[in-house]
């Protein structure tokens, strides 16, 4: 059955405590509550979206046959932190992953939403059997360039990337083919309006994608037959911008599908929700990697001990959103754990506030179109050198005649 | 005998009720209708709980995005009180 065939994160080398950010902002420490956060990924200046999406999926493609990579005949990075007008971010991703040159590949955005728009239609075409055994790359990759403007906003930006792998055999996910939701409509609520900052309304997102998730559920039962968000999903992995609005959000769904009873609603959420939260918490908004960073933690942390059918809502600013489900279950449990996200995670390298400051500050022209500049991996080596167990990974060196440059180490 | 309450004033006092039990530091004095509920202290998921509760509790369906520009209590308790269905 068509679905996801392995999942993958990258999310950086370093991170902040989120009361560390907070005390360092002078922001209002009793809002750490509601925002359910207690770190978040840093990118050093040596890792772009390039990097970030082949180090996520470099493991997996990694474990694969030469026959199965060269089956890969569909690659697409989502994005919100494009390097070029022109070129895509998966022409790069292409050559260090090396993937076959009998490959389609492209860049797609739409916030935090353009992952699974490209993973909805490359499901699609893999079931089509258009192209039988052919698998499809997915990957979701962003940088943070959110500073004190942000306000409550920048304890929540993350750094990273998801990789998804499609195909035949679902093991990580059996993607319910036909079952899903959809609601999209035009707003200004967030947006990157330049290479160096982002822009956001918060009210107008926050409740763009309450109205979001709401309609698109209300979509995907009118699509499918007996679909009941109480009983049809044993768990549920959003998007998630911040674990606390996922609470919110499914507050509200609760409230709007009749269950009003504090202990009841908070027993669901603990039930059906939670697992989903514990990295989100920890990294940060990982833009249209969010939603699968939270499948991966719902498969580690919860116990699946037989087939389980998953909700996921993912939202994208602007605004475009999505209901979908599919099936996992241990087999999926084994197959990432085998990955060893967690130790991952565990392994990045705490800063302080200081520290993130003069990162910041160089991060904010990661994205800026540029003739020529110079990175040299080796400034970071502090932070590269205390990650436990580092492989070897790629890392950004700098940009020559506007052709970006990286380096194994 | 008191005199009926206005629909505009049971949305009011249930403002007040539901802003006190999500916000129980805040002084009742400080909630004045020309503020922002930002000014009240309320984060963004104070808000979207405060903003969710009285449209349960008077029934308004209207998408929240509807709520996005209301620019003060003031306006948001007319705007509560015009859409109300209970």
């Amino acid at each position: 059955m068509t679905g996801i065939e392995a999942l993958n994160v990258h999310c950086g080398f370093a991170y902040l405590t989120v009361p560390e950010l907070f005390r360092g902002r002078g922001l209002d420490a009793s809002r750490i509550d509601n925002l359910m956060m207690t770190r978040r990924s840093i990118g050093l200046p040596c890792e772009d979206p390039v990097t970030n999406a082949v180090n996520a999926a470099m493991p997996i493609v990694a474990a694969l046959s030469d026959e199965e990579r060269a089956s890969i005949e569909i690659l697409v990075t989502s994005t919100e932190s494009g390097v070029d007008y022109s070129k895509s971010i998966a022409s790069y991703v292409h050559e260090y992953l090396g993937l076959s040159r009998n490959c389609r590949f492209f860049e797609v955005k739409q916030a935090c939403y353009g992952a699974t728009g490209a993973i909805q239609l490359a499901a699609g075409y893999l079931a089509s059997g258009v192209s039988p055994g052919a698998k499809a790359l997915v990957i979701a990759t962003d940088v943070a360039l959110v500073d004190e403007r942000a306000e409550y906003s920048e304890p929540a930006a993350g750094h990273g990337a998801a990789a998804v792998l499609l195909g035949d055999d679902g093991t990580i996910l059996e993607l319910d083919l036909g079952a899903f939701g959809n609601y999209s409509y035009e707003t200004l609520d967030s947006a990157r309006p330049e290479p160096t900052f982002d822009i956001a309304d918060v009210d107008r997102s926050l409740f763009a994608y309450l109205d979001c998730f709401s309609n698109s559920v209300a979509d995907y039962q009118s699509r499918v037959d007996g679909a009941d968000f109480l009983s049809t999903f044993d768990y549920l992995a959003m998007h998630t911008p911040f674990a606390g609005l996922v609470k919110a959000g499914h507050r509200k769904l609760m409230r709007e599908q009749g269950v009003r009873k504090a202990a009841e609603v908070e027993a669901d959420f603990a039930r059906r929700l939670a697992p989903s939260l514990a990295y989100p918490s920890i990294v940060g908004n990982l833009c249209s990697g969010s939603i699968y960073l939270a499948l991966a933690s719902l498969i580690d942390s919860a116990p699946l001990t037989g087939p389980a059918r998953v909700g996921l809502f993912s939202y994208g600013s602007g605004c475009s959103s999505e209901f979908f489900s599919g099936v996992t279950g241990p087999e999926a449990k084994q197959a990432l754990g085998r990955l060893r996200i967690a130790d991952h995670l565990a392994a990045r390298v705490e800063i302080d506030f200081s520290e993130y400051l003069a990162l910041l500050a160089v991060n904010r022209q990661c994205l800026v179109p540029v003739a020529d500049r110079d990175i040299d991996p080796s400034t970071y080596a502090d932070v590269l050198a205390c990650v436990p167990d580092r492989k070897e990974q790629l890392l950004f060196t700098g940009v020559r005649g506007y052709h970006r440059q990286y380096t194994w180490g | 005998m008191t005199a009926s309450t206005s629909p505009r004033q049971e949305v009011e006092a249930a403002f007040h009720e539901i802003v006190t039990d999500i916000l129980p530091e805040l002084s009742p004095g400080a909630i004045t209708g020309d503020k922002h509920l930002k000014a009240l202290g309320a984060d963004s998921v104070d808000r979207v709980e405060i903003i969710l509760a009285l449209m349960d509790r008077f029934g308004v369906t209207e998408p929240m995005a509807s709520f996005s520009e209301i620019p003060d209590i003031d306006r948001l308790l007319a705007f509560l009180t015009e859409k109300r269905t209970r």
